[in-house]
């Protein structure tokens, strides 16, 4: 406990210098505590809240690149709910979103499932996995691009000559539903990893004691997955799940690279579109607004799940 | 001591952000030497030789005029964002490459270069008449055309010979050539998809045939009407009779590779196949030649992507920068920086396209010509920020992309025509005013 300088005084004791004092400010409860949360919180300011700001007073502003805006209130929104590029850019997020994020789940838990058993290598072969995740999406998704290009596709040459396609094998960036089927595939590829790794940590605290009582019980392998796995995972799945939905959401890299947002706009994500119409465009306005549309999407999301969990 | 003011204060910090913002940009410390100092921003050329030749110029012209040139070259994806935050903080260099609607969109931000544009023209021939196009905006000449990217036809010559043809003359020619030469195997390759090739050429044909996108007026719709729906009907045989499913999903780099693996027969693009084969001793180089651009019932018209300069209204230095600029156009040194580029550099001055490199190679030849055919995106109407988003949007190839792919032409033309005033109306009103 600080000494208060009356205290010093009555002890005949000389009183504290200015830097004494400053110190005996510094250490009270709390200002030290604000003090210690004051670097991490100018931090979210910098580089969150304003830019958070500074999109939201763009979505509401007819800002073009090279000349400041005027206030237009929800002009940009209305123009953007009516244009058939953003509408289609709404339907692919969900199709994009829900698809990947099925895919990432069920594989998680089965990659995490297989890497949790005792084999040689052990240690070595769950650092691999990670890999995938590890590597810059930019350059990982270049290589798939390759794999994916109409004219060297390894992936068609492949399955050509294993007699399972027949040739010249389809044009997978090109066709709607083969795009799609391209730019999900890579995201499963790229953020199986995340789950897998987190759901392995789920895995490992359960207690070895659940699993003999049920075996004790008679329950074969799924009984046991069924039982007391998976209500086990429940509370580590709906954070990963929680996670790897914003994140896919928010995905950009990898249909950038991909696609551009073609054919014809059927595999764009609010983040690519909007940088298309707010940087390649320069049309800022609605680039901020279309990306403000994610915001109340993944609060949404975020509301039901934070929810789901705390009941659990 | 006297305490700073403000206004001081201001200056002082703004200056010192500025100054911190470039040099993280360019990764070099800013020089605060007595001399004066001359700036200028450009791309990285696709020809790094022509850069180099640049800055030997510009160090030749700073000797002469007792100052500092310094020319900063980044990846040209990132010019648009730093043109954009110098027109914002009103600091930075004191030249700037430009190009497509950049002359428009920063109309009030940029120096009236009209005198040089006068004594130029005078000196060379005269402009070519794209330069107008590109550079006159309401309120004056506001950037001077530097160099444009000729966008011929490269062709097969082996695969045409084989097939007994002549190299086509007109989009239609084109269109019975392709039939013929895809059964043998060597398709037609025009991007329909989400890259800047597939832009240039859609702009080509529609307006050989006659249609365009805008009124000159700028605002009014035009996209609707009998020309296009020709333009779409063209393309859906092509895509059908001529091409292979592929070139929904091309990017810029695809037609290159498609010409020189030794598929495709005829691709419309800058000379940069042939260029390549050349520097990488591909045997396929002999094979490959240009011709020019085909045309169609309305003429021929082109549009081949075209660079200027600008100098910022802002700039201390805007008669130094002019003076530089002249310096530039001298014959000597345009004509040591278009061989510097090996010919991929074209001058939009008519006198100065007259130089041997072209003359010289048969293959390159008929590239000159093509500025006869040149327009800025946009035209009849100027460039604009609504033009600018019709073309990265994409519209105008996913128009003819959902035709191709089974909607009838009007409801794709309907489509487009929604977009195009969708763009026109985002653009609520006139930039920079």
């Amino acid at each position: 406990m600080a000494v208060g300088s009356r205290v010093l005084e009555a002890a005949g004791l000389a009183r504290p210098g200015r830097l004494a004092r400053l110190r005996e400010w510094w250490e009270q409860e709390h200002v030290f505590g604000y003090g210690l949360i004051l670097p991490a919180l100018l931090l979210i300011v910098c580089l969150v809240a304003y830019p958070f700001g500074m999109s939201v007073y763009f979505s509401l502003s007819d800002y073009w690149v090279g000349s400041p805006g005027r206030f237009v209130g929800l002009g940009n929104f209305r123009n953007i709910i009516g244009n058939e590029i953003f509408q289609r850019t709404v339907y692919n997020s969900f199709v994009f979103t829900s698809i990947a994020v099925a895919f990432k789940t069920v594989l998680g838990i089965w990659l995490a499932m297989l890497l949790f058993r005792n084999f040689r290598f052990k240690r070595l072969i769950r650092g691999a996995v990670l890999l995938p995740w590890v590597i810059p999406t930019a350059l990982s998704t270049l290589a798939w691009w390759w794999m994916f290009d109409s004219l060297y596709s390894v992936v068609n040459w492949t399955a050509i000559h294993l007699g399972i396609m027949s040739p010249p094998g389809p044009n997978w960036l090109g066709m709607t539903n083969y795009a799609m089927t391209a730019v999900i595939a890579v995201n499963v590829w790229r953020g199986l990893p995340f789950f897998a790794i987190i759901v392995l940590a789920g895995l490992v605290s359960i207690p070895r004691e659940y699993y003999e009582a049920a075996q004790v019980d008679g329950a074969g392998s799924w009984g046991r997955f069924r039982h007391v796995t998976l209500p086990l995972l429940r509370p580590v799945l709906a954070v990963v799940i929680l996670f790897s939905t914003i994140f896919t959401f928010a995905d950009f890299n990898i249909v950038r690279v991909l696609t551009r947002g073609g054919p014809v706009n059927t595999t764009h994500l609010f983040a690519t579109l909007a940088y298309q119409v707010g940087l390649d465009g320069g049309n800022l306005g609605q680039g901020a607004a279309i990306s403000l549309f994610l915001f109340p999407m993944l609060a949404a999301i975020v509301f039901v799940q934070l929810r789901y969990i705390r009941r659990e | 001591m006297r305490a700073t003011s403000r206004r001081e204060f201001m200056r002082a910090a703004s200056g010192a952000t500025v100054g911190m913002a470039s040099w993280l940009a360019l990764g070099k410390a800013p020089a605060f030497a007595q001399k004066r100092e001359l700036t200028f921003l450009s791309w990285n050329h696709f020809v790094p030789a022509s850069d180099d030749e640049l800055r030997k110029q510009a160090e030749a012209f700073g000797k002469l005029a007792n100052c500092e040139v310094r020319v900063d070259t980044i990846a040209h994806l990132q010019l648009p964002a730093k043109r954009a935050a110098e027109a914002q903080s009103q600091s930075g260099h004191d030249l700037m490459l430009t190009g497509s609607a950049d002359p428009f969109l920063f109309e009030h931000n940029l120096a009236d270069v009209g005198d040089l544009i006068g004594e130029l023209g005078k000196q060379y021939g005269g402009w070519y008449p794209f330069a107008k196009e590109s550079c006159e905006t309401a309120s004056g000449w506001k950037a001077i055309p530097w160099f444009w990217i000729s966008f011929p036809a490269t062709y097969n010559e082996t695969h045409f010979m084989k097939a007994g043809l002549q190299t086509p003359k007109t989009w239609a020619e084109l269109l019975h050539h392709g039939k013929i030469l895809k059964k043998q195997g060597n398709p037609v390759g025009i991007a329909i998809s989400h890259c800047a090739d597939a832009n240039s050429t859609f702009w080509s044909i529609l307006w050989c045939y006659g249609g365009k996108v805008l009124e000159a007026d700028g605002k009014t719709p035009a996209i609707t009407s009998d020309r296009t729906a020709q333009v779409i009907e063209w393309y859906k045989e092509l895509y059908r009779d001529a091409m292979e499913p592929e070139v929904l999903s091309w990017d810029d780099a695809s037609n290159n590779r498609c010409i020189l693996a030794g598929k495709c027969s005829w691709i419309h693009n800058p000379i940069s196949p042939y260029n390549l084969a050349l520097a990488k001793k591909m045997p396929i180089v002999d094979e490959i030649n240009h011709h020019n651009s085909p045309g169609g019932p309305a003429g021929i018209h082109s549009a081949p992507p075209i660079n200027s300069v600008a100098i910022w209204k802002f700039s201390k230095n805007v008669q130094l920068a002019k003076d530089f600029l002249k310096f530039l156009f001298q014959k000597e040194n345009y004509d040591a920086w278009i061989v510097a580029s090996n010919a991929f550099n074209h001058p939009p001055l008519k006198n100065l396209a007259d130089h041997p490199i072209w003359a010289r190679n048969p293959k390159f030849a008929m590239l000159p010509k093509e500025a006869e055919y040149a327009h800025e995106r946009g035209w009849p109407a100027k460039p604009s920020a609504a033009i600018q988003l019709v073309q990265v949007n994409y519209v105008l190839p996913d128009m003819v992309a959902k035709a191709v792919n089974g909607m009838p032409t009007k409801r794709a033309m309907a489509w487009a025509e929604d977009q195009i005033k969708l763009a026109v109306q985002g653009k609520l009103r006139e930039a920079g005013a």
